[in-house]
């Protein structure tokens, strides 16, 4: 039996969770065993899951921002580090600053334990950036902006004209361009990025009118209630109390408090878009619905991350995965060590593999070879196939 | 009209002075939790476990809820059609001027549009499109990460606070839009280095930050690390906000103002929807 | 179903009304036409309808709207949206979504209407415009006329009882155009829609309305059915002209209806006599030109030669390379082949040297526009020409457009934007004018004032180029056709033999008194004195 396109395409909400989860995780560690296996499952699944839109091209450019974070740490840490350990590799020539400069000296011994450590960070650091670039190049971005709570509604609105009026600027902006000659028009710089700046807003803004007009006939916010009494304090009460909750989480020790903190605030905010949410009555198109296989998808995400925090914790499983296996100690120098329950974190990062099914690439069938213009417009997405021809 | 209720055209005489105070309590609360998101290297402590690299990270979870907050109490159910359409517009406009000036020395061509916008249509408008350019680029360039609603709330900011600028008229009003340009370019740039600044260097070098320090100690490592590697970033957007605002800010000025006169009447005999 | 009672509209600022004293009542299923030139009040009349007037454009309405017995003072647009569909000019504009599909879920969305029942509607209406085919595509990715259709079955979606078009066909090609005033033809004879349309392409749907408003201008209303409203209306589709030329007293609504009169009259003009195309001292000299888009060839070898004081028409249909022809001629698109004005080839001057030598009015005119006032744009073209300051002002007043110089040129007509762009174009007091689809969005009267400006600057010297698929405008404007298919010309004569003989753009005139050759109402007019 052939699936429709909605069902072989997990929910964006889903990868974003397994994502934050496994980048959540991958924020408690610093053993490169770990980190490289995690970062190399993460990079399978995206090569084997994504689809051939544009946005899931963009998990090479995170791969070379990664690369690059790793260089720049290294860079600096060789130029300004601090000199701790005893393993001198080699020695820079020193430059001292003046005393304004806080006693900084620029080169001096470079260290393997201070290298080390910085190349530790830093791949902890690569490897949450490539966990975001997954997420990026698997979810569908406007499908996740169909899926925003009903209280973000006309935001999502104004986020969905922009993204489908700025190819059309760009058109209008070339079209201007060539224009320019007609009149013998030949500034160059800022002189002539006015002259094709102003008629594209103004040609922009006529179109914001007749854009208004369309959306007013056609019923916007024809079922938009008035506000809730009492939504608004008690969701602007919960955003404060939660930064309350991460402040003192920074701050001071009293974890459980702050924890506390943190999660009342959070709820609270949920149960008011919650609330405001039931004065919309907005319907949607093919909603995408969120299935028992996009629980599971999100699931090992959060197992991921519970995993590898409850380890660094004092409690929960801390005996299973010691504390400094996660953080292998780079003074005195140490070999990284990888445990069974590292290869559980490996397999829920692996987890979406076997719940999906590979898409087969499909032909685009744009009309227009204007890359800048097509890589903002939305795709044609593939005709689903009926159930059960 | 650089009030907030400008934003806020179509509300309907009877609703508007509320609807003003709702936005205000919930952009001063956006305004008190971005103070504490963005200065974490301040008060983050050693005893408190957390590493700097996950400090950013927490904030990253709060921000986005104080965003969804404060984004659907401007927009949700209270801007109409018209301030709706030219927001998703302008965001549009910025959205395409940011790849074309990415790359280039600061040349960052987003943020005169917000003060500008921010100027004409009030502050809660200025928030709502810089938060929302800001969003609509990162999901056309795929740059949705930890550090999006920081991006997008100091945006916010930007355009928030040039909704609040004092009154003036004519040559004064360009110059004082062309010196906000330049301070809120640093102040955008200042806010966006000092949280993610751990990130950028890591921690064991002198010019890192070092969570045992002082709060005093960290703000002038800070200072010397930003002077030495975003100094000419910084200036280049400052440069390039005053240069747009005084080359373009009269006409622009005059084109939002034209439409915001043409979209925020008051209907001759305002209608009452049917009791429902 | 549609009641207006002494209806009076004001806009703020204005001296008059727009709209006065203004009472009709459409019955249930009817498609009513609205006529009117530009100004007129038409867009405020349609506007009115669904509550857009003036709940969305400001001013003050008295008296009553009533739509399927509710009241527009009473319930806002988006009240409406359940019972009245509207459709605005520029479809791309009004999309709010940017998938075919979604855009047509849009509405319904909004009406809040249950997914399940939702997406049955959505297939319904895909089938009912013809669209199905098109349902994933990217809206930017459709032609003009898909565009518009998508756009009308997207409010067809919410199920309204009420159509309002307002100039639906203005923005689009008139195949594009011929498309979709079809589909709406369809849509009242297979639906039972009321649809009150505004249209100037009056030729292509007056055989299918059932009444017809006229607005004279002054702010008042004529409504009456189609031939007599015509007989009266200053609005002169060429079948109006004709009748009028003819003596009839009422006007016949198609070609077929004007031949079976003209037949049992035994109507025969005489022939205006065939002049050859003139071989005057040639403005300008091309030869072999060639335009290529990476793989594709857009204009294919093309040599051609135009005679001072001449006016040529360019035909063909769209994607034929007509505009690339422009383009290239004007210098401003590299291609192969020599091009030669007074001898001088414009691709190798300066931008501002070329359009002295031949100046381009393009497709979509305001683009060239970017100055706050009239005013302003007439002196930058001054300095642009090295012109005697006030030339380009004085220019536009030759033109026929008096307005005053603090005017925003996007507060103009289109018809008077256009004689804006051209004054700016003229003041380089070029040779060579070439014309790409000036017709477009302009109405009979403008298309009249555009005709006499063409004569009057052909009288002057220029030769003038006209790209164009408006075969009415073609056949009265010029004097040798040319016909462009694939990238190349592939027929060049004078306009009388070579419209008359060609079926698919012989002018109506043409089609009734075939086989008599014969273009323009003026022909008529002239062969039956």
């Amino acid at each position: 039996m052939e699936r429709t396109e909605t069902l072989t395409t997990p929910h964006p909400w889903a990868w974003w969770c397994w994502a934050i989860g496994i980048g959540i995780a991958v924020s408690g560690t610093t053993n490169p065993l770990l980190l490289a296996l995690i970062a190399t499952a993460v990079v399978a699944t995206v090569l084997l899951r994504r689809s051939d839109a544009p946005w899931a091209r963009s998990v090479k450019a995170y791969l070379v921002l990664s690369v690059f974070v790793i260089g720049m740490r290294v860079f600096f840490q060789m130029l300004l580090g601090a000199g701790t350990g005893e393993t001198v590799l080699f020695t820079l020539p020193q430059i001292p600053l003046p005393d304004w400069a806080a006693g900084i000296q620029l080169g001096g011994a470079v260290t393997a334990e201070g290298l080390v450590n910085t190349l530790y960070d830093a791949l902890r650091l690569a490897v949450m950036l490539v966990c975001v670039g997954a997420a990026n190049a698997l979810a569908n971005p406007r499908q996740a902006l169909r899926s925003v709570p009903a209280a973000l509604y006309e935001a999502s609105v104004a986020v969905v004209i922009a993204l489908s009026v700025a190819p059309q600027l760009i058109e209008s902006a070339q079209r201007v361009r060539k224009a320019r000659r007609l009149r013998g028009d030949q500034a160059r710089g800022l002189r002539a990025l006015g002259a094709i700046v102003m008629p594209v807003l103004a040609d922009a803004i006529e179109r914001s009118m007749s854009l208004a007009a369309g959306m007013e006939s056609r019923g916007f916010a024809r079922t938009r209630g008035l506000p809730v009494r009492g939504t608004l304090p008690l969701m602007l009460a919960g955003s404060l109390v939660a930064t309350c909750g991460v402040f003192l989480l920074l701050s001071t020790d009293h974890r459980l408090l702050s924890v506390l903190l943190l999660l009342g605030g959070v709820a609270a905010v949920l149960l008011g878009l919650r609330r405001a949410e039931a004065t919309l009555r907005v319907t949607r198109h093919r909603p995408h619905p969120w299935g028992s296989r996009d629980t599971l998808i999100a699931l090992s995400g959060v197992f991921a991350a519970l995993i590898v925090f409850s380890a660094g914790g004092d409690w929960g499983i801390g005996w299973l995965m010691a504390s400094d296996v996660l953080h292998p100690s780079t003074d005195p120098l140490v070999w990284p060590e990888l445990t069974p329950l590292m290869l559980v974190v490996v397999a829920l990062v692996l987890a979406p593999l076997p719940l999906t099914r590979v898409r087969p690439p499909q032909a685009t069938t744009s009309l227009r070879n204007d890359t800048r213009v097509r890589s903002l417009r939305p795709r044609p997405e593939r005709e689903p196939e009926l159930v059960a021809r | 009209m650089t009030g907030l209720g400008a934003a806020l055209p179509y509300a309907g005489p009877r609703e508007r002075p509320a609807t003003g105070a709702r936005a205000w309590l919930a952009l001063l609360v956006a305004v008190a939790v971005g103070a504490v998101a963005f200065s974490w290297p301040l008060f983050l402590r050693p005893e408190s476990g957390m590493s700097a690299t996950q400090a950013p990270v927490m904030f990253a979870v709060v921000l986005p809820l104080v965003l969804a907050v404060v984004l659907s109490e401007l927009a949700g159910g209270r801007m109409d059609a018209k301030t709706l359409a030219m927001l998703g517009v302008l965001a549009a406009v910025g959205t395409i001027l940011r790849p074309l000036s990415a790359g280039t020395a600061g040349f960052e061509l987003i943020f005169f549009l917000m003060i500008l916008a921010g100027r004409v249509f009030g502050a809660g408008f200025g928030f709502a499109l810089g938060a929302i350019t800001l969003f609509t680029s990162a999901l056309i360039t795929s740059g949705v990460g930890p550090w999006l609603p920081y991006q997008m709330l100091s945006a916010g900011f930007v355009g928030l606070f040039a909704g609040w600028l004092p009154r003036a008229l004519g040559r004064a009003e360009i110059a004082l839009l062309a010196a906000y340009g330049m301070v809120s370019a640093f102040a955008y740039g200042w806010l966006m280095d000092f949280s993610f600044w751990p990130f950028a260097i890591g921690d064991g070098t002198q010019l890192s930050f070092d969570p045992a320090a002082s709060a005093l100690e960290n703000l002038h490592r800070f200072v010397l690390f930003n002077v030495a590697t975003s100094m000419g970033w910084n200036l280049g957007r400052a440069l390039t906000n005053a240069v747009m605002v005084v080359l373009l800010g009269v006409p622009l000025l005059r084109l939002l103002r034209r439409a915001a006169r043409r979209a925020s009447f008051v209907p001759a005999n305002p209608a009452r929807p049917l009791a429902e | 179903m549609i009641t207006f009672d002494r209806v009076r509209v004001t806009y703020p600022g204005a001296t008059r009304p727009t709209l006065s004293d203004v009472s009709f009542d459409l019955p249930e299923g009817d498609l009513c036409l609205v006529v009117g030139s530009t100004g007129s009040g038409k867009s405020t009349l349609l506007g009115a309808v669904n509550g857009l007037v003036p709940h969305f454009t400001g001013g003050t309405l008295a008296g009553r709207v009533l739509v399927d017995a509710r009241d527009t003072a009473h319930h806002r647009p988006r009240d409406l949206a359940d019972v009245v569909g509207y459709v605005g000019q520029d479809p791309l504009r009004g999309f709010v979504t940017d998938t075919v599909e979604d855009e047509i879920a849009y509405g319904m969305e909004q009406l809040g209407i249950d997914p399940v029942a939702m997406r049955k509607r959505v297939e319904e209406t895909l089938d009912l415009m013809g669209i199905a085919d098109l349902r994933r595509r990217p809206l930017v990715d459709l032609s003009g006329g898909q565009q518009q259709r998508v756009a009308i079955a997207a409010v067809l979606a919410a199920q309204p009882r009420v159509l309002v078009l307002d100039e639906p066909t203005s923005a689009l090609d008139p195949t594009a155009a011929q498309d979709v005033l079809s589909a709406i033809a369809t849509l009242v004879h297979e639906v039972g829609l009321t649809v009150l349309l505004a249209e100037h392409r009056l030729e292509r749907v007056m055989q299918a309305a059932d009444s017809m408003l006229w607005l004279p201008g002054d702010g008042s209303v004529v409504h009456g059915s189609p031939r007599a409203v015509l007989a009266g209306a200053t609005i002169t589709p060429p079948l109006a002209a004709l009748a009028r030329a003819a003596g009839w007293d009422e006007v016949p609504l198609s070609v077929r209806e004007a031949r079976r009169r003209a037949l049992a009259e035994d109507l025969r003009p005489t022939p205006p006599p065939r002049v050859p195309v003139a071989a005057g001292p040639s403005a300008l000299t091309a030869s072999d030109v060639e335009v290529r888009f990476g793989e594709i060839v857009a204009v294919s070898g093309v040599s051609l030669e135009l005679a001072e004081r001449s006016v040529t028409a360019l035909l063909g249909r769209n994607g034929a390379g007509k505009s690339s022809l422009l383009w290239a001629l004007q210098g401003a698109l590299s291609c192969g082949g020599d091009i030669a004005i007074g001898g001088r080839d414009p691709r190798r001057l300066g931008a501002a040297q070329a359009r002295r030598l031949v100046a381009l009015v393009p497709q979509t005119a305001t683009d060239l526009l970017y100055l706050p006032t009239v005013a302003a744009e007439c002196d930058q073209a001054d300095a642009e020409s090295d012109a005697e300051p006030g030339t380009t002002a004085g220019l536009l007043r030759t033109l026929g457009v008096d307005v005053p110089g603090d005017r925003d040129p996007r507060d103009l007509s289109e018809g008077q934007r256009l004689a804006l762009v051209l004054a700016i174009q003229l003041a380089a007091r070029p040779p060579v004018l070439l014309l790409d689809e000036p017709t477009r969005g302009l109405d009979y009267n403008a298309k009249a004032e555009l005709r006499h400006i063409v004569d009057r600057l052909a009288g002057t010297g220029v030769a003038v180029l006209i790209s164009t698929h408006d075969v009415e405008f073609a056949a009265a404007v010029s004097r040798r056709t040319l016909l462009m298919a694939d990238g190349e010309i592939i027929a060049d004569g004078d306009t009388l033999g070579l419209l008359t003989s060609s079926p698919a753009y012989a002018p109506q005139m043409a089609k009734v008194f075939a086989p008599i050759p014969v273009l323009t109402p003026d022909d008529v007019a002239r062969g039956l004195r």
